[in-house]
């Protein structure tokens, strides 16, 4: 639980809010580009009105994705990490403006892969886009604040619930090592043809799979029990799930490719892998489930464990998802789809966004000393997500499926399977328009309070609808 | 758990995901060598152009693989074949010496394994490109027109120009660029038979 808080660790941290502010920035940004990339798909006569080739979508698509990943949830993640392992630890940092400049140094380095993308196109590599020069400035910028992130994790590893420091550990090793692994071999000469291809789908597992989702799950596993003051039940439980998950999920990708360059055993690996990662997630779900239940009303009432709530039932349903997609005949169909796409949605802004969102609503005001207005944005903010995010990821999967099925049939024409995705395409709009007013929802909300301009109702986020103000688990003046 | 013994299971853990899946495919699909033909002694699959290895990575800036696959499946799941995609599936060898070495994830529009043998002319490659419509007019495909420089024409176009009515004397000549991505595309195809996929 969150009771050893020290006042030196709920000092302001500027690196924290550095990666923050970036992070919404990014999504902002990201999200307005996504609209224009599907615009284009929807109208290609869009792209003969405006020949431009920046914003064109061949572009766009790369850089919405490289946005997602590196400048809006990684960066996030990190930052709501920062805020919260010193107080887990109750070891406070130091050399606090070595952090701040690995924060702002990550946020260079997006801000060059994006002028890269934009300017020059992607290099087509997959999660991997941008330059050499980009990866050593992301290297760089995660030694030092991942070294500022282990400080103390050891001295501090039995003060704590287990769970977290066991996923955190196991993201900041598998984050170099994959990044490390893909920058040599895939701009090197050393992996020639074929395994290129194999180090790209082991750098995508590794980036979503054991990164992205690890960091998610350290702040299901610290915050949910705090925020609902129930721990979780069974640990053994915990580290199996824990084990099954650090060593399954970087075999998860070969499940994507269907025959081509990928060596068959490879890809049934890939599709066992898939299907006893599920196997994983049921555990983690049955430990965080418990938590949940009986909580509707602090749900409905107080915005952080909503996202949390949503987040944690995207978590099942992402990975129950890729476990459907990996069975054979499925997955001969979906190869090559927009399934693929609304896996990405489903993760993306359902499973990490949310639990981003859930974190940055509880743990901010605990490390800024601010709180939080009951303001209207709040409910545009989730519901406006939260539909968006729906919309897009159903759109998507349903897209695809039509696609494969019709991809199948070789009587069927390109132009007509292109028709057949428009309707899909506009729902897909819709849902990124309702994300990105949600976003800006967000934005709105968390810029004021950053700023203080509005007057802050409660340390925790509330809904407008309720009067009652409770008391913060994580802030430092309940304690 | 200790924290050393939890450092050494993820170490473990990762090192059987990289040993696994890197380290085997390199001895596997990282060593592999072309097929030499005793007639003609070329190795198959060819080694492309220096032209259409620059041309691959304007394919790749111009973002053709977030619509195009390069991937051509077997007849069992997928109509890929049945298609006129490609005379034969695509194995790991076919990727040999393509740099960077892609596939795609989306079928927006069709396969390109094989587009070299499909639209073997190097002018219907252009057109396309500066304007997917003159062929097709239903198509999706965006026009990529920057890769074309417009110039004053004398009384007879160049050899290179398009075909298309021009203005002012103008004419619309590929740029260097234009030239390496249609270079690259008519290097895809997969007409030659390999010990793991022969031809049928």
């Amino acid at each position: 639980m969150m009771n050893s808080l020290t006042p030196s660790a709920c000092k302001a941290n500027s690196s924290a809010g550095i990666l923050l502010i970036g992070s919404v920035s990014w999504a902002l940004l990201g999200a307005g580009l996504q609209v224009l990339g599907t615009l284009q798909l929807l109208v290609p006569s869009l792209a003969y009105l405006l020949p431009i080739p920046w914003i064109g979508y061949g572009h766009i698509a790369p850089l919405v994705s490289f946005l997602f990943t590196y400048g809006w949830i990684s960066s996030g993640f990190l930052g709501v990490l920062l805020i919260l392992i010193p107080r887990i630890s109750g070891i406070p940092f130091r050399y606090g403006r070595l952090l701040s400049s690995a924060a702002i140094l990550w946020q260079f380095a997006v801000l060059v892969g994006m002028a890269e993308i934009l300017w020059n196109g992607s290099n087509g590599l997959l999660c991997l886009p941008f330059s050499r020069s980009v990866t050593a400035l992301f290297f760089l910028s995660f030694l030092i604040l991942g070294t500022g992130l282990t400080r103390g994790l050891g001295r501090s590893w039995k003060s704590g619930p287990l769970l977290p420091r066991l996923y955190l550990l196991g993201a900041l090793i598998a984050f170099p090592l994959g990044l490390g692994t893909a920058e040599l071999l895939l701009r090197g000469s050393l992996a020639p043809g074929a395994l290129q291809i194999i180090m790209q789908f082991v750098w995508h597992s590794f980036l979503h799979h054991l990164w992205l989702t690890p960091l998610a799950l350290v702040l299901l596993f610290q915050l949910l029990p705090a925020l609902t003051g129930r721990p979780a039940s069974s640990l053994s439980l915990g580290l199996l799930s824990w084990i099954a998950t650090i060593t399954l999920s970087g075999w998860v990708g070969n499940s994507l490719a269907s025959e081509g360059p990928m060596p068959s055993w490879l890809q049934s690996a890939g599709v066992i892998a898939t299907l006893l990662l599920g196997i994983a997630v049921l555990g983690n779900t049955l430990l965080l489930k418990p938590l949940l239940e009986g909580k509707w009303e602090e749900c409905r009432r107080q915005v952080s464990l909503r996202f949390f709530a949503v987040g944690f039932w995207s978590y099942f349903a992402s990975y129950a998802w890729l476990a459907f997609l990996a069975l054979p005949g499925v997955r001969q169909t979906t190869t090559f789809t927009m399934v693929g796409q609304g896996t990405q949605a489903l993760l993306i802004f359902s499973f990490y966004g949310n639990v981003l969102a859930g974190a940055i609503y509880a743990l901010l005001p605990a490390s800024r000393t601010i709180g939080w207005p009951s303001h209207p944005a709040l409910i545009f903010h989730f519901w406006f997500t939260t539909l968006g995010a729906a919309l897009l990821a159903s759109a998507y999967a349903l897209a695809g499926i039509f696609q494969g099925l019709a991809l199948n049939d070789p009587g069927v024409p390109m132009t007509t399977i292109s028709s057949y995705l428009r309707p899909f395409l506009v729902v897909v709009l819709a849902g990124q328009l309702c994300w990105w007013v949600g976003q800006l929802a967000f934005s709105s909300i968390f810029f004021a309070s950053l700023l203080k301009l509005f007057p802050s109702v409660a340390p925790v986020a509330i809904f407008p609808a309720s009067r009652e103000v409770p008391n913060h688990p994580l802030h430092p003046l309940h304690h | 758990m200790k924290s050393t013994q939890a450092l050494v299971l993820v170490f473990l853990a990762l090192l059987f995901t990289w040993v696994g899946q890197v380290a085997l495919g390199f001895f596997q699909v990282g060593k592999m060598e072309p097929i030499l033909n005793e007639e003609t002694n070329y190795p198959t699959p060819p080694v492309p152009s220096g032209l259409a290895q620059t041309g691959a990575r304007v394919f790749a800036s111009e973002g053709c693989l977030e619509c195009h696959s390069l991937s051509v499946r077997g007849p069992s799941g997928s109509a890929d074949l049945n298609r006129g995609w490609g005379p034969r599936r695509s194995v790991p060898r076919d990727y040999l010496f393509r740099e960077p070495a892609l596939i795609g994830q989306s079928r927006i529009g069709s396969d390109l394994s094989n587009i070299g043998l499909r639209m073997p002319e190097s002018k219907d490659l252009l057109m396309h490109l500066y304007n997917p419509r003159q062929r097709n007019h239903n198509s999706t495909c965006p026009p990529h027109p920057w890769l074309f420089d417009s110039r004053v024409a004398g009384p007879i176009l160049e050899k290179d120009a398009l075909s298309l009515p021009t203005q002012d004397w103008n004419q619309l000549l590929p740029s260097y660029q234009a030239k390496a991505l249609v270079a690259y595309l008519q290097s895809l195809r997969t007409d030659y038979p390999l010990p793991e996929a022969p031809l049928k």
